[in-house]
């Protein structure tokens, strides 16, 4: 409108501009195709405001902001406004921008204690559904510096500790809150919600607990009947001679015992306290091998060759693997010895020889066939013994 | 001289006992008083002195350097009497509420002398109304009852007193239908914070009381569902103190509630025989209804009976096993005994029942003199309660 003298009244101004019409067309109207497009700009008649808004394409919608957020206004007033624009956003579920909104409303240190508790609240609310626990529970903390009777921070609070699993906080926090409103009933079910789940945590590790004691109880076991059997073990590494601290062997056979060789194998007792266990055998001729899951060790070698060895193995060209013609032996790495093995020994009674080393809990026999050309060549200048 | 009457004596005592003297004078009455409140004859005596009780009454609830410890104790014997209760109240009246003050003041220093008065006051039922009319008297914002059951569960409430003898007082308030009104109210959450306390290590006291509060809280039939619920959950609690090291099949282990699972090999189980007692008298309470039953039956509760009972050094406690464990195998009762609280026992019946109830108790008190009189080492003679 343009500015009018004091004098005149507003009526004439109106009617002169009303008259203008009579001779000329109105320009600031709508465009027949597009105007609806031109009606949702009209900042009243909006129906989504613009996430950004752009001075050049809404410039009412600017002016609008602009006096809204004025820097003049007190800074409780901006404060205010920007929790309002924070709620708008928490409405719409745009959890981040009610976090952004909240804190520049809490950047303008308003003097207001109510105000910051509440814009702390619900800051830490929208923090809740990004699933920013710590953070929220941050912002509930400070509110409740400001205002420690604030129920809402309270139930927050209670909710955040809970989706962290600190059951037994969460549990304070509700009797707490339930000391100001003995009735909240959200307070009510969370109390009880957090109490059973603490109760199936306790409940969880009294499992895990027991399963772990049973397990070494199990591995101790093995351990104290490997030494009944005066077997020796040997540890991985080369060069670790077998004199070294009994105690540092058998942390390293626990280790073998609570892990699973690769092959997925390991030492077993029955019930009878009789061993098993996962045996290798290496055939050198085709650089073949097999592995016995559970060799129980008052088996004989025989009968397990009987078994591997019905068939003969695809690898075997010559097809002379037969139980009858195979020789089994052991090495002695240290002195670079071989020892042929009755078939008809046990692998107890093999286990127990002076020389035999069982190396990572898993014993390691070769087996070739005793007439070939190979096992000849393989023999000669090796010094073999035979096992009684 | 003159031979001074022993009453003559006690009245020369008064004097001292005022506010007001010297400290030092004041305690050495006081523990004179305390001495005589010792004693059955001068617990009599001092009853009749009504100047004297209140006196003592000022005493206990003044502040240092008054001797209110020792002033606190000498009630605490004369209110162990039932028969002194009517002269203490005649005497002052308001004994119960200044001394709910006191129990209740988380800076008291004898705030658990002061529940043990009330403790013992509260077994009568004037006295126990009286109590209950004071916690009445709200303060804004929180009951007297939510104040004593909060300074109960709160560990810490007063850094001095440990208030374990609040147990007791609750358990003694819970007889009236207001007290357990407020602590199976719904819509707070007051019952289950008792919960926790039936395994607190530090005081059978405690835990008596607070086991002997949700005996008396599961006479109301009507929460009995509510109770067994998810948002209670009572029997857990009351199973917890009963269950041993048991080691369980993982079968077994499954059937039990979780509270009970995998419990560790040094668990030890409720050490008084009186609060195993009360315990099983609660779970046989909570089946009294059919989906009672029904629940604490699905709850596993027989398998930690099982054992209890082959563990079970005390005669009257293993009868009181051996009827709850019928009860659970047993089959389901006819039709109109489905609520076994409300059933009309015939006279005849009746007369049968309590001849019966009285062998097994003869029984059980030959029993009783058998482990004391047997074979070893004379264990000591238990006082009797």
């Amino acid at each position: 409108m343009e500015q009018q003298d004091p004098g005149t009244t507003f009526d004439d101004g109106m009617d002169s501009f009303v008259e203008k019409f009579q001779s000329q067309p109105y320009r600031g109207g709508f465009h027949e195709s597009q105007w609806e497009e031109e009606f949702e700009k009209i900042p009243l008649f909006m129906k989504n405001s613009p996430s950004e808004i752009d001075p050049l394409e809404n410039p009412d919608l600017a002016c609008l902001q602009s006096i809204i957020f004025d820097e003049e206004r007190s800074p409780e007033d901006q404060a205010r406004t920007y929790k309002d624009e924070g709620n708008d956003y928490f409405k719409e579920k745009d959890y981040k921008k009610a976090v952004i909104s909240y804190t520049e409303g809490l950047k303008k240190k308003c003097t207001d204690p109510d105000l910051n508790a509440i814009l702390y609240t619900n800051r830490a609310a929208a923090q809740y559904y990004l699933g920013n626990f710590r953070s929220s529970l941050n912002d509930v903390m400070a509110a409740r510096k400001l205002r420690p009777c604030h129920l809402k921070a309270i139930i927050r609070g209670a909710s955040c500790h809970l989706e962290l699993k600190n059951y037994v906080e969460a549990v304070n926090w509700c009797d707490e809150g339930l000391q100001i409103d003995a009735t909240e009933k959200k307070l009510l079910d969370l109390r009880a919600k957090a109490d059973k789940l603490k109760r199936t945590e306790q409940r969880d590790i009294r499992k895990a607990k027991l399963k772990e004691k049973k397990k070494q109880d199990q591995n101790e076991a093995l351990l104290q009947a490997i030494k009944a059997r005066n077997i020796r073990l040997v540890a991985e590494a080369a060069g670790e001679d077998e004199d070294s601290a009994s105690e540092g062997l058998s942390e390293l056979v626990l280790y073998g015992l609570s892990s699973e060789n690769p092959c997925g194998a390991r030492l077993s007792v029955d019930d009878q306290g009789r061993l098993s266990w996962p045996v290798l055998f290496l055939y050198p001729e085709y650089a073949q091998s097999d592995l016995v899951s559970a060799f129980h060790e008052d088996s004989r070698f025989i009968d397990h060759l009987m078994v591997m060895f019905g068939e003969t193995p695809s690898w075997d060209l010559e097809q002379k693997y037969c139980p009858d013609n195979l020789e089994v032996y052991f090495e002695d790495e240290d002195r670079e010895e071989l020892y042929c093995v009755p078939p008809s020994s046990t692998l107890l009674q093999v286990l127990q020889h002076p020389r035999y080393f069982v190396k990572a809990l898993t014993p390691t026999f070769l087996v070739c066939v005793g007439s070939s050309g190979f096992c000849r060549n393989y023999l000669r200048g090796k010094k073999v013994h035979q096992v009684k | 001289m003159a031979e001074t009457s022993p009453k003559a004596e006690a009245a020369k005592l008064l004097p001292f006992l005022a506010l007001g003297e010297r400290a030092d004078l004041q305690a050495a009455a006081a523990q004179h008083v305390l001495a005589l409140s010792g004693s059955g004859p001068g617990r009599t005596l001092l009853a009749g002195q009504a100047a004297l009780l209140q006196a003592l009454v000022e005493l206990a609830v003044a502040p240092p350097p008054a001797p209110a410890r020792d002033a606190a104790r000498a009630l605490v014997n004369l209110a162990a009497d039932p028969g002194l209760h009517k002269p203490l109240l005649a005497a002052e009246p308001r004994l119960p509420v200044r001394l709910l003050g006191c129990a209740l003041d988380p800076h008291w220093p004898w705030a658990e002398e002061a529940a043990a008065v009330l403790a013992n006051l509260s077994r009568e039922p004037v006295p126990c109304a009286a109590l209950t009319e004071a916690l009445a008297a709200t303060e804004p914002g929180e009951s007297g009852l939510e104040r004593l059951v909060r300074a109960l569960c709160t560990p810490g409430y007063n850094a001095r007193a440990p208030l374990h003898y609040l147990g007791p007082v609750l358990s003694n308030l819970s007889q009236r239908p207001a007290t357990r009104a407020f602590l199976l109210d719904r819509n707070r959450c007051v019952v289950q914070r008792l919960l926790t306390l039936t395994q607190y290590p530090d005081s059978s006291v405690r835990r008596g009381g607070v086991v002997g509060t949700l005996r008396n809280c599961c006479f109301e039939h009507r929460h009995h569902e509510w109770l067994l619920g998810p948002e209670v959950d009572i029997l857990p609690f009351l199973l917890l103190p009963l269950a041993g090291p048991e080691d369980f099949s993982e079968e077994e282990m499954e059937r039990l509630p979780i509270d009970l699972q995998y419990l560790p090999p040094d668990k030890q189980r409720e050490p008084d025989a009186d609060i195993r007692k009360m315990l099983i008298e609660t779970i046989m309470l909570l089946t009294a209804t059919a989906p009672g039953r029904k629940q604490v039956r699905d709850q596993g509760a027989y398998l930690i009976l099982r054992e209890l009972h082959s563990w079970e050094p005390e005669p009257d406690v293993r009868v009181t096993c051996e009827k709850l464990i019928q009860v659970l195998i047993g089959d389901e009762p006819e039709r109109g005994l489905e609520n076994l609280l409300e059933v009309q026992v015939p006279e005849e019946i009746e007369r049968q029942l309590q001849q019966q109830d009285h062998q097994e108790r003869e029984q059980c008190e030959r029993e009783q003199q058998e482990l004391e009189l047997g074979p070893g080492p004379q264990a000591e003679k238990a006082a009797s309660t």
